[in-house]
């Protein structure tokens, strides 16, 4: 305890730690004669005071303190007034500093006399015996946190009652012994100050029987170096018992956890000690009594007394503890612990406190990540799946502009043919025209113009035509005139007019219609709408004309296309834009399915309908690019 | 009087092209832009033959030589095409156009077509005037000439004749000899095959114009 270690730094004399539980039992019989005079308080909440030897920044007076403050707190149900008094003695051991504060508080208490006076450690038992008179003759006293062989040295009054704390250096012993079943050799530390000598003394004593199983060695008599460096060359199957290191052969003072620290740093077989400040510092464990359980037994013992109990000395209950980080250190079986030990610094794993819990979290954790996992996993197929439909009406799209190419390539061959054979016929006729004796100059050149002009002409045809089978992979974005795209299909389209004896009508555009689309799938999309119309007018009798129309309506470019053939009949208006519906023997169906795939990709609709004159007619509506767009 | 070249083609540039070549080989050309303006300028047209462009807005090739079997019997038409277009092909051939000319063609291919053509205009010019004088020679027989003539080719015997117009065999024999001097035949067999050929035939009268 760290207190304990303290006092016995700050007292010189050496205290003789007592094991033996006759001697409890002993000092049982002598707190039997103590406790006859106890009377219970009952007109008036009890009043304690408790003393504490130092200030208030000791942490072990001040951990014991609070678990008596809270035990207390608990058992009267907070009807109790408690007060604290730091004697800080070791800052201000002079005689002249402890006769004041038995003044002051002889002074302080005087209206309200406590019932109880909790001396905690041996100075404030000191204290508390030589002023007890003047602060509160009437007072019980209980003195707590040393050994009850230091209340015989101190000369303690027989009716005050002693918490007594023993430290039991065999007990450790045998604690080292369980997690250390196959150890051959035995080290015991200790310092060579009084208190030191002393303990090594009481040690040899109590481990006489238990040292006869191992090589026992006693290092002592050594400097804080030469502990380290014979700590560290210890053979691996070694317990290291570490008592209290005060002073070293050098004179050195130390803190002795602080010595304990250094060498079971550098130690090569597990350290051990009897006191629970040492934990933290680098040893496994040992017997002893922890400020907790300290803190409830004079709980205990004071509430007796103020229920008039009869009372006497006990010694408080010493509990193994051990450090489970040193454990996994040294590789020593939890297993082993005698039941009962406190592990400290044990890191419960959190499966093993909360596993209702950690499993219900799990569950609903992997619930949840499976959820998301199938969410995205959806996500991304249906992004996969509408990467595919795209790309499956492009290629749809593709296999009607084959199509369309192949039903038109007699009418375009036929086209092609104009050009092709009035460049031949101009060439020949100008090879003949050179022969005769007097060419024609001024007509050569006119017939060289000409070739020129028919070779621009098949050049475009050829043009429209590889526009036609253009092939794309995904959409080419540009802004056109929605005209434009009309009259470059009305060119593809009028050879085979013209073989089918159609007259084509168009208006003259008189606005310009931009719309933002891949221009080859509009084009397809005239293309589609007018051999629609072509073959619809297939079996007319009247005249076949086909009527081209652009303009603007509702904000948007709309296109139209008139036929004169025999119209759509009325139940079939709705389903004319399905896929696979058609009424040709040689139709596929698909023509105006992917006219209308098409339009609706870029955000446009397409509608059919009949005309009160006869024939049919289509309307293709496309949202306006905007102008701001275009300017940029 | 040199033949012509009728051109009939919607293309200006074919049109213009070809009836550069063909001058160029010293025919005479006269080139329309459809069959319409041809049918409305075919009365003050010089013979020859005609290259017709099967695929026209308007009236088509097709609908063109049906009027032309009329106007111009004699006129050899020769389809333009561009295609082979095989059913349009067999109407025109049906209809009994000289020839087909695929576009393009090689000069080759287009000179011989075109003096093909036009050997056969001269062919068929030539028959239509014999055909033409004998219709003249029939035309110039008598009334009872003519009766007589007709009985003739039809294997009739003198005194056949004779009792079927009431007249004398020996009146017979004289408008016989009359007929055969006029028609130029030297046998009976002759004098049958020009009325066969001027299409007189069992028919009465002469053949129309």
């Amino acid at each position: 305890m760290s207190w304990g270690c303290r006092c016995a730094a700050i007292f010189p004399r050496p205290v003789l730690m007592t094991v033996v539980l006759a001697t409890v039992w002993g000092s049982f019989a002598d707190a039997a004669d103590a406790s006859d005079t106890s009377v219970p308080i009952t007109d008036r909440v009890p009043r304690v005071l408790i003393l504490y030897p130092y200030d208030e920044r000791i942490a072990a007076t001040t951990a014991a303190g609070e678990a008596l403050r809270s035990r207390l707190l608990e058992a009267t149900d907070g009807k109790i007034d408690l007060f604290s008094e730091f004697l800080d003695l070791s800052r201000f051991p002079e005689a002249v500093h402890v006769a004041r504060m038995g003044r002051y508080l002889a002074e302080k208490y005087a209206a309200r006399r406590p019932d109880v006076i909790v001396a905690l450690g041996k100075e404030s038992a000191n204290f508390v015996t030589t002023y007890r008179i003047t602060i509160a003759p009437d007072a019980k006293i209980v003195a707590a946190g040393f050994g009850n062989s230091t209340a015989e040295n101190i000369d303690l009054p027989d009716d005050v009652i002693g918490a007594f704390t023993t430290f039991d250096i065999l007990k450790t012993a045998e604690l080292a012994r369980r997690l250390q079943p196959n150890a051959r050799h035995l080290y015991i530390i200790g310092g060579s100050s009084e208190f030191d000598r002393g303990w090594l003394t009481a040690a040899r004593a109590d481990l006489e029987e238990f040292s006869k199983s191992y090589e026992t060695t006693y290092l002592e008599d050594l400097t804080i170096g030469e502990f380290i460096e014979r700590a560290s060359h210890v053979p691996s199957d070694s317990i290291i018992l570490a008592l209290t290191v005060f002073k070293d052969r050098a004179g050195r003072n130390f803190i002795p956890r602080e010595a304990i620290r250094q060498i079971a740093a550098a130690a090569s077989a597990p350290v051990y000690g009897p006191y629970q400040t040492y934990i933290d510092y680098g040893v496994v464990g040992g017997n002893t009594v922890t400020f907790d359980i300290l803190g409830r037994t004079v709980g205990n013992l004071v509430i007796d007394v103020i229920a008039g109990r009869p009372v006497s000395d006990i010694q408080a209950p010493q509990t193994n503890i051990v450090d489970a980080r040193q454990l996994w250190r040294w590789g020593l079986a939890e297993g082993n612990l005698p039941p009962g030990t406190v592990l400290m610094h044990k890191e419960r794993s959190l499966w093993e406190e909360h596993w209702l819990a950690v499993t219900v979290a799990l569950g609903v954790v992997l619930m949840q990540a499976g959820i998301i996992a199938a969410l995205l996993l959806e996500r991304r197929r249906r992004q996969d799946a509408e990467s595919r439909s795209r790309l499956h009406l492009l290629e749809a799209v593709h296999l009607n502009q084959s199509a369309t190419a192949g039903a038109l390539s007699s009418s375009i061959a036929h086209e092609l043919n104009q050009p092709l054979s009035a460049i031949r016929n101009n060439a020949e006729a100008a090879s003949e025209l050179l022969r005769s004796g007097n060419p024609d100059l001024d007509l050569i050149q006119q017939i060289l113009l000409d070739i020129q002009a028919d070779d621009q002409r098949a050049g475009d045809i050829i043009c429209r035509m590889r526009g036609l089978l253009k092939k794309r992979s995904e959409i080419d974005w540009q802004e056109f005139d929605l005209n434009d795209v009309t009259s470059s299909a009305i060119h593809i389209i009028h050879g085979e007019a013209e073989r089918r004896g159609i007259t084509l009508n168009t208006n003259r555009p008189t606005t310009e219609l931009p719309v933002r689309a891949d221009k080859v799938h509009v084009q397809q999309v005239v293309l589609n709408l007018a051999t629609n119309a072509m073959d619809a007018m297939t079996d007319s009798e009247s005249a076949r004309i086909l009527t081209f129309a652009t303009g603007l309506e509702k904000e948007k470019a709309e296109l139209r296309v008139a036929d004169t053939g025999n119209g759509i009949p009325q139940e079939r208006l709705c389903s004319i834009f399905e896929p696979f519906y058609t009424t040709k023997q040689a139709g596929t169906g698909l023509g105006l399915s992917i006219a209308r795939a098409i339009v609706e990709t870029y955000g446009g609709t397409i509608s059919a309908d009949n005309r009160p004159e006869g024939g049919a007619i289509f309307r293709v509506a496309l949202p306006l690019a905007r102008r701001e767009e275009s300017g940029r | 009087m040199k033949p012509v070249v009728h051109i009939v083609d919607d293309d200006d540039s074919y049109r213009t092209a070809t009836a550069r070549l063909l001058s160029a080989y010293g025919l005479k050309v006269e080139a329309y832009e459809s069959g319409d303006q041809f049918l409305a300028r075919l009365p003050g047209c010089e013979p020859g033959c005609v290259l017709l462009d099967l695929q026209m807005p308007g009236q088509s090739g097709l609908q063109i030589q049906r009027q032309l079997c009329e106007l111009a019997p004699l006129l050899p038409i020769v389809f333009l095409t561009g295609e082979g277009d095989i059913k349009s092909g067999v109407d025109a051939m049906k209809a009994g156009a000289q020839d087909f000319l695929e576009k393009p063609s090689s000069l080759t291919v287009l000179m011989e077509t075109i003096e093909r053509a036009l050997a056969q205009y001269e062919r068929r010019h030539a028959e239509h005037e014999r055909l033409q004088e004998l219709r003249t020679l029939v035309g110039s027989l008598s009334a009872r000439e003519a009766e007589v003539f007709r009985l003739i080719i039809r294997g009739q015997l003198n005194k056949q004749i004779a009792y079927a117009l009431s007249i004398s065999e020996r009146t017979v024999k004289v408008h016989r000899h009359q007929v055969m001097e006029k028609l130029g035949a030297r046998s009976l067999a002759e004098a049958v095959s020009i009325a066969a050929e001027i299409g007189l035939d069992r028919r009465r009268g002469s053949a129309p114009e």
